[in-house]
């Protein structure tokens, strides 16, 4: 979506759109789909909400537009409760999983569909229905039903439907789920970029660590109906607070260290007869588990040795195009992925059974307190 | 090059039974057509062809003697009366029960499906014995004769048109109600604007299914019948097929009965595949569950 | 969603009355003329209060269709009867529903249509075609003595006419419920079933038969239902006591005689062996959906 700035200002500009979720709770007989979610989104944030299927995700969307009735708990919209409020009278929109554009109605009608319900002229409805088209550079095809266009074109069409309501918040249900990976990628860096030309809050929910990481200001993992972490990509991505994290978002490499000393700023770990520096504020010591990312790993030719160097022997190479990734089995018996730019030298050196270093930076390592 | 074997074989039995199966279910009723056009009072031997029971004879053929022409006209003003009555109530039921949770509704989902799985004569005999000998009101104000055999009509359409409508709004599932609801629709703004046009064309297969459901009853409207003047096409054959003196003016009579039938199965077939022309799938859907629907399963 | 289900509830109303008034009001006559008396002109007198029922004519039903009463030829003709229908029609409607579900290829469409068509020509002119044909001087007879074999009288007390009659009458209704069971089975289970080196007949025998049980079972309820209240069909192929069903009775003491109390507590017989029926039915789709949940 290119520089549209006109239309962008008769869709976007809502005031507001700060959500707080408290204490919130939702339970399907027994079945606790969302226990006790506390989540505060600013105005203007683009939020999302991550995890995997059956984590809640959803269920909380559903919730905040006002389909399914807490168990516990409120939901206020810039400090006003929204719980005695129905769908309708909520501002808040929803751009639907598989968009429900209605097949009955063409393409202007499903965007004009509710502006019928905020009393806006017929005239007025129409204007600045083919202005949000336009937005979304569909408007050529306001007269045509939503089964003739394509999967991207229909998400484009839900997106005009609900932004053009100017809603303090729009509520995207897995809104990329539908289409293959190719448009997903460039529908990403567009629907980021209209977030931002309308400045309404999204709140985006996806199970794709990807899509989370690419577009969102913060994102919330969830996880059993609760809530893991909540911060920037970079933090949720960086400094995992649970395995869980650590796990659903890229792979991890997960090690059972135990904890020598801690002073707040950085601790010592034993792995295996090895002792390593880990820049942390782990407090404690004990057992405990620690995390680092395949691409932080460096493996070096054996022999190389100093501070927080690991010596290995290449397990298995496995060639992915960008990258190699090298499973390196440690002295201990476990097992860490690294991941190798591929740069074109040979593959020599990261043959099956050839000894190296592998190097942890002390500030890639990641101390969680032990499973369970 | 060694013969290539397909493993999705067809056996050809199959094949022909099937062939025989469709000859066998067609043939006789063609034959009973053609004896309509017979020169002979016989419906069994041909005696050469003539219009004569259809309109040549001017007492006896089909247009012209009354026993037929009225049955005829009573037989279509029963199916418009049921269409009528049927549709709207069966629609609302549908609609109703697909929604409404709580108290009574498990009770009206059980009513709902009792007309369908009990025998015509049991519910004949019982519409019978409550309108000759209940002496309350309402059912004092209604005799045997055409308004016993519509609400009789009526009683039994309606559970076809709440399976019909039912599984339309099953297969439609709530996010197109959602999506009103979230645009500003209120609950009956998303029914009247959302629901209704969706399942327009559900409503549309279903009064033709109850158009036929109608035109082709027998127990029922026999049962409540009263006299000549409420003697429908389906009464007639079952009085008159074994007659010695009945004439191929019954197979002519018949024959309308199955071409009015036909004619609009076929063409409310053509205006559903139209309306899914329009809107991607919604009508080809209710076309292609037309015949299902008829049975009442699903 | 919140606090509406009372707009679903009022579109409802219409509908609740008229089943209510025109179902179980009806429902409860029946029981209130089968538990009644019978006045001095022979009419029926219902007992609407239970308290005085009169329990004499249900149990005389009872009796009558039991070995040895009145009704029993017709509960042996309508178990023979329905019986063998049923079993024709999975003769001849299972390999129909089997070739145009899953072998019909190209032509599917047009053989849809045409095992479609019997549903749009009544069951009557379907009946009045036979008779036709099956008439002393009628085409049946008439091919058959090509053969040598002799005349036949088809439409006058004869057993088989009527079991043709109601296979033929009622098999289209078998069909589509196994044609659509069929239909839905899903392509990859059979490609497994012979990947797994499971012959043609093998996986038929033991993955497509066992997956359309549910709809075999399904259509035979469809046909059952209405065969025990059939009394058409009897009466116009053949004419005769020998052959009556129990539909046949029913009829008979309502519209015909006199007797509606007893007409009446066969009607409660009949719903009653019905009911049995449905209950095992239902028990039995429970179970098969539970084997394919589990």
């Amino acid at each position: 979506m290119t520089a549209a700035t006109g239309p962008a200002a008769t869709i976007g500009g809502h005031a507001g759109g700060e959500v707080e979720l408290i204490g919130l709770e939702k339970r399907f007989d027994d079945v606790v789909a969302v226990d006790r979610v506390d989540l505060e989104i600013a105005s203007g944030e683009f939020f999302s909400l991550l995890g995997p299927s059956g984590c809640g995700k959803t269920t909380t969307l559903r919730l905040i537009a006002g389909f399914e009735r807490p168990t516990g708990g409120d939901i206020r919209l810039d400090g006003a409760s929204l719980a005695a409020v129905p769908p309708d009278r909520r501002p808040v929109n929803t751009v639907f999983q598989n968009y429900a554009l209605f097949p009955h109605l063409n393409v202007l009608d499903n965007v004009a569909f509710g502006m019928r319900y905020q009393k806006v002229k017929r005239a007025e409805r129409e204007r600045r229905a083919k202005e949000a088209l336009e937005l979304v550079e569909l408007g050529d095809y306001a007269k045509r039903r939503p089964h003739q266009l394509s999967g991207g074109q229909q998400q484009r069409v839900a997106l005009a439907r609900a932004l053009v309501l100017r809603p303090a918040v729009l509520l995207l249900d897995e809104p990329l789920g539908a289409l293959d990976a190719k448009i997903r990628r460039a529908l990403r860096v567009e629907l980021k970029a209209l977030q931002e030309e309308v400045g309404t809050t999204f709140i985006f929910v996806t199970h794709d660590q990807e899509e989370a990481l690419s577009m969102s200001d913060r994102i919330a993992v969830m996880h059993e109906g609760r809530v893991d972490q909540v911060g920037t990509p970079r933090e949720i991505y960086e400094g995992p607070a649970t395995l869980f994290v650590a796990d659903f978002l890229g792979v991890a490499n997960v090690m059972d260290v135990e904890v020598v000393t801690s002073d707040g700023r950085g601790c010592r770990l034993r792995v295996g007869e090895r002792e390593l520096r880990a820049e942390c504020d782990f407090l404690g010591s004990g057992a405990a588990s620690a995390v680092v990312r395949p691409e932080r790993l460096r493996v070096l030719p054996h022999g190389e040795s100093g501070e927080n160097f690991i010596p290995g022997m290449i397990d298995r190479t496995i060639y992915v195009g960008s990258n190699l990734q090298v499973m390196v089995r440690l002295a201990n018996g476990g097992l860490l992925q690294a991941s190798v730019p591929n740069d074109g030298a040979d593959l020599e050196s990261h043959a099956q059974g050839a000894p190296v270093s592998v190097h942890v930076p002390p500030d890639a390592l990641r101390i969680l307190a032990p499973r369970g | 090059m060694s013969r290539l074997i397909d493993p999705w074989g067809r056996p050809r039995w199959l094949r022909l039974t099937t062939w025989a199966y469709i000859a066998w279910s067609l043939v006789p009723v063609l034959a009973a057509i053609v004896f309509s056009f017979n020169d002979g009072r016989s419906r069994s031997v041909w005696q050469g062809f003539s219009t004569r029971w259809w309109w040549g004879d001017p007492n006896l053929s089909v247009f012209h003697d009354p026993i037929y022409t009225n049955a005829l006209v009573h037989s279509l003003e029963l199916a418009a009366l049921d269409m009528l009555i049927a549709t709207p109530l069966g629609f609302l039921l549908a609609i109703g029960l697909s929604r409404w949770r709580g108290r009574g509704s498990g009770s009206a989902n059980f009513l709902m499906l009792v007309p369908l799985t009990t025998p015509e004569l049991a519910m004949a005999v019982s519409l019978l014995l409550v309108f000759t000998q209940l002496t309350i009101i309402p059912f004092t104000w209604v005799a045997l004769g055409t308004t016993a055999q519509v609400i009789g009509q009526v009683t039994f359409s309606v559970s076809y048109v709440v399976v019909i409508v039912r599984s339309r709004l099953a297969s439609l599932g709530p996010e197109y109600e959602e999506a009103a609801r979230d645009l500003g629709a209120s609950a009956r703004q998303s029914l009247q604007h959302v629901l209704l046009p969706l399942l327009l064309p559900a409503a549309f297969a279903s009064t033709l299914i109850v158009f036929a459901l109608s035109i082709d009853d027998f127990v029922v409207t026999q049962y409540m019948s009263a006299g000549g003047e409420t003697v429908t096409i389906p009464m007639l054959l079952y009085a008159n097929a074994r007659g010695a003196a009945t004439t191929p003016a019954l197979n002519a009579v018949a024959t309308i009965m199955v071409i009015v039938t036909l004619v609009g199965v076929g063409g409310a077939y053509l205006v559903l595949r139209w309306f899914g022309h329009r809107s991607g799938e919604a009508g080809g859907e209710a076309a292609g569950q037309m015949g299902m629907d008829l049975t009442g399963m699903e | 969603m919140r606090n509406e289900g009372g707009i679903w509830r009022t579109l409802s109303i219409p509908g609740v009355v008229w089943l209510v008034l025109f179902v179980v009001v009806p429902a409860y006559a029946v029981v209130a003329v089968a538990m009644g008396q019978i006045d001095s002109l022979l009419q029926p007198v219902p007992q609407w209060n239970p308290i005085d029922w009169n329990v004499g004519f249900v149990k005389e039903a009872f009796t009558s269709v039991l070995p040895g009463g009145t009704y029993w030829p017709a509960t042996r003709n309508t178990i023979v009867f329905v019986a063998v229908t049923v079993v024709l029609c999975f003769a001849i409607g299972y390999p129909v529903a089997y070739y145009v579900a899953r072998k019909a290829g190209r032509s599917k469409g047009l053989l849809l249509l045409l095992i479609f068509l019997p549903f749009w020509v009544s069951y009557l002119m379907r009946m009045l075609a036979w008779i036709g044909l099956l008439a002393p001087d009628g085409y049946v007879n008439v091919v058959l003595g090509w053969f040598g074999i002799g005349h036949t009288e088809w439409l006058s007390g004869n057993p088989y006419s009527v079991i043709a009659a109601l296979t033929y009458g009622y098999i289209p209704y078998f069909i589509l419920p196994v044609y659509a069971g069929l239909d839905r089975i899903d392509q990859r289970l059979l490609e497994a079933s012979r990947d797994l080196g499971a012959s043609a007949a093998r996986t038929f025998l033991r993955v497509t038969l066992p997956l359309s049980w549910p709809s075999i079972l399904a259509g035979s309820v469809l046909i059952v239902l209405p065969m025990f209240g059939d009394y058409y069909t009897n009466d116009l192929i053949s004419g005769s006591p020998h052959t009556n069903m129990l539909g046949n009775s029913v009829n008979l003491l309502v519209q015909g005689g006199s007797q509606k109390n007893l007409g009446a507590a066969l009607v409660l017989v009949l719903m009653t062996i019905l009911a049995i029926g449905m209950l095992y039915y239902l028990w039995e789709t429970r179970r098969q959906q539970e084997k394919l949940a589990s």
